[in-house]
């Protein structure tokens, strides 16, 4: 199920609120919300390369979640500023089970590719943010540029 | 040529002895490749055409570094033939290139 809200401004390609995913926990899922991803992340003016970055985030976070999580449903939050592309995926979890998988890797992979990375659990929660920062637009740029 | 395996994520070819995976090797792709990569376990070397693919993370560089430790348990090494940009980069950022014999494409 995707909900967007709150109503973007007819016309205008900017996204104005959060948009928000939930996609089973199984494989082929990853594939789907790095795709759509790389989709809300394409309407925030980000450069081919960014998105590409954003790809790969979206994939190790919803890879963590399905590998840690209890096989319940997995939350994908996109929420774009002035500044920055934000994406917040969560998921049900028993305790600490976070540990029970090697993070190293995808840790490494979120270090490089995005700008801000949190990994947290709680007692019954994962959740893991990433941050790609917008880069400001020259002036007398157009936005094209960078699209 | 022979098609070893197929899902919305990647098809995986085998073709003389090297695997080739087109598409993407990510949670859902990699054990399709796992799968393949069995299949020519023993070769010296173990061949892995990466040219046609689109995209790659740490679940799919699992897969490879699973075989790489493997090949060099038997003495012999895999080599990553053509890999794409992207799995390039992932390479690169995890610092594990050097797991591999790259083998870029032919400058004929």
């Amino acid at each position: 199920m995707t909900t967007v809200s709150p109503p973007m401004n007819p016309g205008s390609t900017a996204v104005s609120g959060p948009i928000t995913l939930t996609l089973p926990p199984v494989p082929t899922m990853v594939r789907v919300g790095r795709l759509t991803a790389s989709s809300i992340a394409s309407l925030s003016d980000m450069s081919i390369d960014d998105i590409d970055d954003v790809k790969i985030a979206v994939s190790e976070m919803i890879t963590v979640l399905i590998q840690s999580g209890s096989r319940t449903t997995i939350t994908l939050r996109f929420e774009t500023t002035a500044s920055e592309f934000a994406v917040e995926a969560s998921t049900l979890t028993p305790a600490n089970d976070l540990g029970r998988n090697d993070l190293a890797l995808a840790i490494a992979v979120l270090d490089a590719v995005a700008d801000e990375h949190h990994v947290a659990s709680t007692d019954d929660r994962i959740m893991i943010r990433i941050v790609k920062r917008l880069a400001p637009i020259p002036a007398g740029a157009s936005s094209s540029t960078r699209s | 040529m022979e098609e070893v395996g197929k899902n919305e994520s990647i098809r995986v070819l085998l073709d003389e002895g090297t695997v080739i995976a087109e598409g993407d090797i990510d949670l859902a792709g990699g054990p399709l490749l796992d799968a393949a990569i069995n299949r020519v376990e023993n070769n010296d070397p173990l061949v892995i055409d990466l040219a046609a693919v689109e995209f790659i993370d740490s679940s799919g560089l699992r897969s490879l570094l699973a075989a790489s430790r493997r090949a060099e348990s038997r003495g012999t090494r895999v080599v990553l033939r053509r890999p794409s940009s992207g799995v390039v980069r992932l390479l690169t950022i995890t610092g594990t290139t050097e797991q591999f014999d790259v083998e870029q494409a032919s400058q004929a």
